[in-house]
């Protein structure tokens, strides 16, 4: 067994709307190891985004704590929490959130300049990057002039391209037609599978799911079932 | 830093062109705004620089030595001698440009139709064609030629009052220096223009003749004086008044308060114009990055998800800011710089000129700024656009990217 990358312990999270709390987590315990393809899935407003957003730091839980390679995240400020997602966290959205001025291979690169690596390195591991999610060729492209596809590639290659600890993918297909959809989890799993990349999927996509390694089913914030699958189509 | 400014200042230079027409509109409310303000300092400058340069320049110069009490009663009771060597000596050293001498007492002159008030000078001709325009402002005869010159030069319009014209007589009468009155005849040899006021109050002799007739000896009124700058004005007044103790020294700001306070108004009025073309700016400038900000919330939420600092998204917004506002004040600027170019040679308000008579100023003025003034200005409304910015780009900054990302989806 390997190595826990990310752990959540009595992860709650309650949101205030007006005079009413509303649960949204309640206690979720979870341990994503180096090197899954897990999938969080779960009607919505089962929680699958809040439990996404407290591991990528983006939200805070009101109990609980998460450890993401090792650190901690409630004890980090906001600076040290904005280092944390630069270096060790990729994000993939639903609705690609590429930045629209910048070109594809810029895109990439944005998170290598907000790391300060220099402008050589830069563009040959945002080529590198676009290059693996199949997407050479496009590097100048801006997002308007991509596919909704091509753009979520992109997002995959700007979440990669800084070698996080962990690849957090929010609804990542949920706006892609099916054939695009099952070639970009397929991209998603093959890069797991070939650099080793840890990824942490919220879907309710069963696509999706039928790649996964490992598959979390949450239900009214709570983590309802767990479990390992030898037979995913990226195990075989 | 610098390597903050190459990574935000590409992005912030496409996101102004995102929505063109808003950068556009902004851009036209800032140089618009600007180029009102420098054209506006321009002309307001000019005219107050006319206004002051008539007066001054009519027999005022720089400043004026009296001896104590002729300003409240300008007689020949309150003559002084003429100037000392120590006065004289600071007279004739810079800054000081050009100085005179004058005989200036109240008189009486009389044509053979009329009686009229006026105020007999007398010039040292050679000096006060350098301080005062008036010698140059001939409409017929000539000016007086010399301090032992016996004729006279009247104002247009006096002549016209009186009834006479060149090559006739008139009788001067004004007290003398034994208390009598003291008249004699002088042919009058040339007519001046200036202001109505001027015109009827000026008569011009030889400051000898006019001694003369009024039994002073040497004895004068007053000593004009004039600057090239007025800023050396204050020390000079100091200086003179060091070398001349008993006398009365002043800056044509206390002889002219009318002069400085047209001077001091348009100042404070294109300072009021400025602030009030820039309060406008600034809504146009807030408004519209406001909206840019509040459109993009998902984007500055995105920033801050992908690892990016609150502070360098302050940084990116007021950089858009910086660059639009610098755009606006750019063209601004240029479009001041060919406007009041194109007015270099003197704006005509014959039109107007009993009002420009009447607030004192020339019928023709030059608008002018100097480079320090465009600069000035420039960068001013320049800092002041990227500081009113800073409060949507706070906004931006603050941003909780959870949030800002849950916008729309």
């Amino acid at each position: 067994m390997s190595e826990p990358i990310v752990v959540c312990q009595g992860l709650e999270k309650r949101y205030q709307v007006g005079a009413v709390e509303v649960p949204a987590l309640n206690g979720v315990d979870l341990e994503i190891e180096v090197g899954d393809f897990a999938t969080l899935a779960g009607p919505s407003g089962s929680g699958k985004t809040t439990l996404l957003n407290m591991i990528g730091g983006l939200d805070r839980p009101s109990a609980g704590t998460v450890t993401v390679d090792g650190q901690s995240l409630g004890a980090l400020d906001k600076n040290a929490l904005t280092t944390l997602r630069l270096t060790k966290i990729g994000f993939v959205f639903q609705a690609f959130n590429l930045i629209p001025v910048l070109s594809a291979e810029e895109n990439v690169e944005f998170i290598l300049q907000l790391q300060g690596v220099g402008a050589d390195e830069r563009r040959q591991r945002a080529r590198t990057a676009l290059a693996d999610v199949g997407l050479g060729g496009l590097e100048d492209r801006r997002p308007a002039y991509l596919s909704g596809g091509q753009q979520q590639r992109v997002a995959v290659a700007r979440a990669l391209v800084a070698a996080p600890a962990v690849v957090l993918a929010d609804e990542p297909t949920a706006n892609l037609d099916s054939k695009t959809a099952e070639e970009l989890i397929a991209l998603m799993a093959r890069l797991n599978e070939a650099s080793g990349v840890t990824f942490l999927i919220g879907t309710h996509d069963a696509r999706v799911i039928a790649h996964s390694k490992r598959h979390i089913e949450l239900t009214d914030g709570r983590i309802t079932a767990d479990e390992r699958r030898q037979n995913s189509r990226a195990a075989q | 830093m610098m390597g903050a400014l190459r990574l935000l200042a590409p992005i912030a230079w496409r996101n102004l062109w995102r929505n063109a027409r808003r950068t556009a509109i902004t851009l036209i409310v800032v140089a618009v705004g600007l180029w009102s303000v420098l054209v506006l300092a321009a002309l307001m400058q000019a005219w107050a620089i006319s206004s002051r340069d008539a007066s001054l320049n009519l027999l005022t110069g720089s400043g004026q030595i009296h001896a104590v009490g002729y300003l409240d009663d300008p007689t020949v009771d309150s003559r002084m001698p003429a100037p000392s060597a120590a006065l004289t000596a600071v007279l004739d050293a810079p800054p000081i440009s050009i100085w005179t001498s004058r005989l200036r007492v109240p008189a009486v002159i009389q044509s053979e139709y009329k009686t009229l008030p006026v105020t007999l000078t007398g010039v040292v001709p050679a000096n006060e064609k350098q301080l005062s325009t008036l010698p140059d402002q001939l409409v017929g005869g000539r000016y007086v030629s010399g301090p032992d010159d016996d004729t006279v030069v009247l104002g247009r319009h006096l002549a016209e009052r009186l009834k006479t014209r060149i090559g006739k007589r008139v009788i001067l009468m004004a007290q003398s220096a034994d208390g009598t009155l003291a008249q004699r005849s002088f042919d009058v040899v040339g007519l001046y223009a200036g202001s109505t006021t001027a015109e009827d109050e000026f008569v011009f002799t030889g400051i000898s003749a006019g001694q003369q007739m009024l039994g002073v000896s040497d004895a004068i009124s007053e000593i004009s004086f004039s600057l090239p700058d007025d800023t050396t004005l204050p020390d000079t007044i100091d200086a003179l008044q060091a070398a001349a103790p008993d006398l009365d020294v002043r800056s044509w700001k206390d002889l002219s308060p009318l002069a400085a306070l047209m001077n001091d108004f348009m100042d404070a009025f294109v300072g009021v114009w400025l602030w009030i073309m820039f309060v406008l700016m600034a809504i146009g400038i807030v408004t519209t990055q406001l909206m840019a900000v509040f459109e993009r919330v998902r984007e500055f939420g995105l920033l801050q998800a992908l690892g990016m600092r609150p502070r360098l998204i302050l940084l990116q917004v007021a950089l858009e800011s910086a660059m639009l506002v610098g755009i606006g004040v750019v063209v601004g600027l240029v479009a001041s710089v060919a406007t009041i170019a194109a007015f270099s040679g003197g704006i005509d308000l014959t039109a107007f000129a009993a009002g420009m008579d009447y607030f004192g100023a020339a019928r023709v003025i030059y608008p002018s700024l100097t480079v320090a003034q465009y600069v000035e200005n420039s960068v001013l409304v320049w800092i002041l656009g990227i500081l009113v910015a800073l409060w949507p780009a706070r906004r931006a900054s603050k941003a909780n990217p959870a949030a800002a990302m849950s916008v729309g989806t």
